[in-house]
C-alpha cells in the first residue's frame, strides 16, 4: 500500500467518523488557542509596560538640588557640567513646576482652565529647549521653545495635546496668545499626544499618559514671574542609554556633592530605570504564571484527545482485526492511523491557531488597545506539541491492536 | 496436497486449572479443489481450526503446511501476504468496515495487495456483479440487509481470486432463502476451482459438501462423505 492510498484511506476514515474527528479536533483547538492567547496576553502586558516607560522617557535621571538663597546657580553649573559629559548625556533641562497657590488661571479668550478644575488644569513646567527631548515629548505642530527664548525670558509656551484640546478644541493654537495668571504667552507649538481616550477607569497606564498630555511648557527663566523668582531645583538629565545612565548618575552625584557641600543645600539623583527593572521582574513572574496555565490547558487538551482515542479503541481494534484478516500488514495499519492522527491534529491545529489569533486580536484590542500578534515561536511550539500529543495518543491504540493476532482483534466487542 | 495439518494443538491457559484444549491433536489434509464442511457443536473447536488454517491465529503446538510452506513461525508480514493472496474469508458477522461503502470494502484487500487503480475497479465490479451487489456499491453496511452484507463480504473474499475460501458460519445469521443463495455462490466458486472450507453447525448445509469433517472436543471424530459421516 502506498502513501497516496494511506492518505485517501485516512481521509475517508476521518470523514466517516465526523463526531469523533470533531471532538478530537476540539481538544486541540481549545488547548492551542488557550496557549496562544494566554502567552500573547503576557507579552501584550510587557509591551504596554514598555510603551509606558517609553512615553515617560527612558534613561531619565531625575535630579533634585537646591542651595540656600544666594548660593551658586545650580541650573547653570549643571548645564555646563553636562556639556562635558556629552558621551553619556543627550540633554538636560530644569523641570520645575509652577507651584503658586492659588494656581494661576490659564485662559484663551473666554475659555479658562482654573486651578480647581481637576479634569483639565495643566501642569505648568518651566524648562529649557531640551525639555521635550528629556521628557520624551515631540512636537506635533509649530516648534519647541528655543535656547534664546529661555535666555532672554521671552513669554512663549508649548502646549501638551490635552491642554491644546481643552483650550482650543479644533482651532490651531500656534500663533495664538494665552494668558497664565495675568501674563500673556505666545503659543509656539503643540506636543504630540501620548495617551489615548480612556475607556477603562482602572487602566492606570492610560490615565497617567493622559495626565502627561495636560501640560504647558514655559521657559525656565519664567521663574522671574512665577515661584517668587526661586531658582529651579528640579532637573531632568537624559542619558544616551541604560548603561550611560548608571555612569552619568555616578558622575553627576560626585559633581553635585562637590558644589552643594560648599554651598549648604541638599540634592538627590534618581532614575526611573530602577522602577522599570522591578516592573520587568514582576512581569516576568506573571508571564511564567500564565505560561504555566497555558501548559495546563495544552495538557488538558491532550488528555481530551487521549480520552477520545481510548474510547474508540474497541471499535478501532475490530476494524484493525478486519484489515489484518484481509491481508493488511502491520506497517500499513500503522501508517494509516499515523496519517489519520496527523491529519486530525493538523486540521485541528490550524483551526486552533486561527482561534488563537482571533482571540489574541480581541484581547489585544480590549486589554491593551493595540493590535497584538502572537509570536511565531510560541505558535509553532504549541502547534508542534499538540500535534505530537494527538499523534502519540492516536497511534497508541492502533499500534497496540495491530500487534494482536487478527482473531483476537476481531473478537473485540 | 494444499493444506496439511499435523498433530495440531491450541491450548488456552496451559498448565493452569482453567486450561482449555480448543484443539487437541488434530491431523487433517485438504486437497486443491475440495469442498469441505467442518461441522461440530459450538465450542467443539471448529472455529479455532479454521482460524489457524486461515492464519488468523497461531497454534500452540503442531505443524501446518500450506501449499508446501510451513506456516508456523512465519513473520507477521508473510502471514499478512498469505491472508491477502491465498485466502478469502467470509465471517458469520460479515465483518465489513462500517465507515466504508460496499465498493470500498471490496476494494480494500486489492489496495493492500497493491493492485493499480484501473485493474482494481474492474475486479471490484466483477466481484460485486458476481454476488449481485453491483447496483448497491455506494451503500454503507448499515444501509444493507444481512444477506446483502454477506454478499458484499463474499465479494470482498473473492476479489483477489484466492485459491482458498474459508467461510465461518456464513449463513448463520441469514434466513434460509438468503442462506441458500450464499451457498449457491460458494458452490459456484468451487466449480471454478476454488477450494472451499465451510464451517457450520447446520447439517442441511453441511450435507451439500462432498467431504464432511466432524469435530468434537477438539478432535476429529469423523471424516468422509455424507454417508460415511452419517448425515
Amino acid at each position: 500500500m502506498n502513501i497516496t492510498q494511506a492518505v485517501k484511506m485516512a481521509a475517508k476514515s476521518i470523514a466517516a467518523n465526523k463526531g469523533r474527528s470533531a471532538l478530537t479536533m476540539l481538544g486541540i483547538i481549545i488547548g492551542l488557542a488557550a496557549v496562544i492567547i494566554l502567552v500573547s496576553y503576557a507579552q501584550g502586558q510587557n509591551l504596554a509596560m514598555e510603551r509606558y516607560y517609553e512615553s515617560i522617557g527612558t534613561n531619565k535621571i531625575n535630579i533634585y538640588a537646591s542651595t540656600w538663597q544666594g548660593g551658586v546657580d545650580v541650573s547653570r553649573s549643571l548645564y555646563d557640567y553636562c556639556l562635558t559629559l556629552d558621551d553619556l548625556v543627550m540633554g538636560v533641562t530644569p523641570n520645575s513646576q509652577v507651584s503658586a497657590y492659588p494656581q494661576p488661571a490659564v485662559k484663551y479668550g473666554a475659555k479658562a482652565l482654573i486651578g480647581d478644575s481637576y479634569e483639565t488644569y495643566p501642569t505648568i513646567y518651566m524648562g529649557s529647549d531640551q525639555f521635550g527631548l528629556c521628557n520624551n515629548y515631540t512636537i506635533a505642530k509649530g516648534r519647541d521653545i528655543t535656547h534664546l527664548e529661555v535666555d532672554k525670558g521671552i513669554q512663549v509656551c508649548v502646549l501638551g495635546a490635552g491642554t491644546a484640546e481643552a483650550l482650543f478644541n479644533q482651532v490651531d493654537p500656534v500663533g495664538k496668545t494665552i494668558t497664565i495668571g495675568q501674563y500673556p504667552f505666545l503659543v509656539v507649538g503643540v506636543y504630540e499626544r501620548k495617551g489615548s481616550p480612556v475607556t477603562d477607569e482602572t487602566d492606570y497606564t492610560q490615565i497617567s499618559l493622559n495626565y502627561m498630555d495636560r501640560m504647558i511648557l514655559v521657559p525656565s527663566s519664567m521663574n522671574r514671574i512665577f515661584n517668587q523668582n526661586r531658582a529651579p531645583d528640579q532637573f531632568v538629565v537624559k542619558a544616551k542609554d541604560s548603561k550611560s545612565t548608571t555612569e552619568a548618575i555616578t558622575r553627576i552625584t560626585g559633581f553635585l556633592k562637590g558644589i552643594i557641600s560648599s554651598n549648604y543645600g541638599s540634592f538627590s539623583v534618581t532614575t526611573d530605570n530602577t522602577w522599570q527593572e522591578q516592573d520587568n521582574k514582576a512581569n516576568e513572574l506573571q508571564q511564567r504564571f500564565l505560561g504555566g496555565i497555558a501548559a495546563i490547558s495544552l495538557l488538558v487538551g491532550g488528555i481530551g484527545i487521549m480520552n477520545i482515542m481510548l474510547v474508540t479503541v474497541t471499535e478501532r481494534t475490530r476494524e484493525i482485526g478486519i484489515r489484518k484478516a484481509i491481508g493488511a500488514e502491520r506497517r500499513s495499519i500503522i501508517i494509516q492511523f499515523l496519517i489519520e492522527a496527523a491529519m486530525i491534529c493538523g486540521i485541528g491545529g490550524i483551526f486552533g491557531i486561527a482561534a488563537g489569533y482571533v482571540g489574541t486580536l480581541i484581547v489585544g484590542k480590549m486589554s491593551f488597545d493595540t493590535i497584538l500578534i502572537p509570536s511565531p515561536e510560541i505558535t509553532a511550539g504549541a502547534f508542534a506539541i499538540s500535534v505530537a500529543l494527538g499523534i502519540i495518543f492516536g497511534l497508541y491504540p492502533a499500534a497496540k491492536a495491530s500487534r494482536l493476532q487478527p482473531v483476537e482483534a476481531l473478537r473485540a466487542e | 496436497m494444499l493444506m496439511e495439518i499435523r498433530d495440531l494443538y491450541k491450548i488456552y491457559h496451559e498448565g493452569m486449572e482453567s486450561e482449555v484444549r480448543a484443539l487437541d491433536g488434530v491431523d487433517l489434509t485438504i486437497d486443491r479443489g475440495e469442498f469441505v464442511a467442518i461441522i461440530g457443536a459450538s465450542g467443539s473447536g471448529k472455529s479455532t481450526l479454521m482460524n489457524i488454517m486461515g492464519c488468523l491465529d497461531v497454534p500452540t503446538y503442531g505443524e501446518y503446511i500450506l501449499d508446501g510452506t510451513s506456516v508456523t513461525g512465519l513473520s507477521d508480514r508473510k502471514l499478512a501476504h498469505i491472508r491477502n493472496k491465498e485466502i478469502g474469508f467470509i465471517f458469520q458477522g460479515y465483518n465489513l468496515i462500517p465507515a466504508l461503502n460496499a465498493y470500498e470494502n471490496v476494494e480494500l484487500p486489492l489496495i493492500y495487495q497493491g493492485v493499480g487503480m484501473g485493474q482494481r475497479q474492474q475486479r471490484v465490479m466483477e466481484a460485486l456483479e458476481r454476488v449481485g451487489m453491483a447496483d448497491r456499491r455506494r451503500h454503507r453496511p448499515s444501509e444493507m440487509s444481512g444477506g446483502q452484507q454477506q454478499r458484499v463480504a463474499i465479494a470482498r473474499a473473492i476479489a483477489t481470486h484466492p485459491p482458498i475460501i474459508m467461510a465461518d458460519e456464513p449463513t448463520g445469521a441469514l434466513d434460509s432463502k438468503t442462506g441458500r443463495h450464499v451457498l449457491e455462490i460458494l458452490h459456484g466458486l468451487n466449480q471454478e476451482g476454488s477450494t472451499i472450507i465451510l464451517i457450520t453447525h447446520d447439517n442441511t448445509i453441511a450435507s451439500t459438501a462432498r467431504r464432511i469433517v466432524r469435530i468434537s472436543d477438539g478432535r476429529i471424530t469423523a471424516d468422509g462423505s455424507r454417508e460415511e459421516v452419517g448425515l
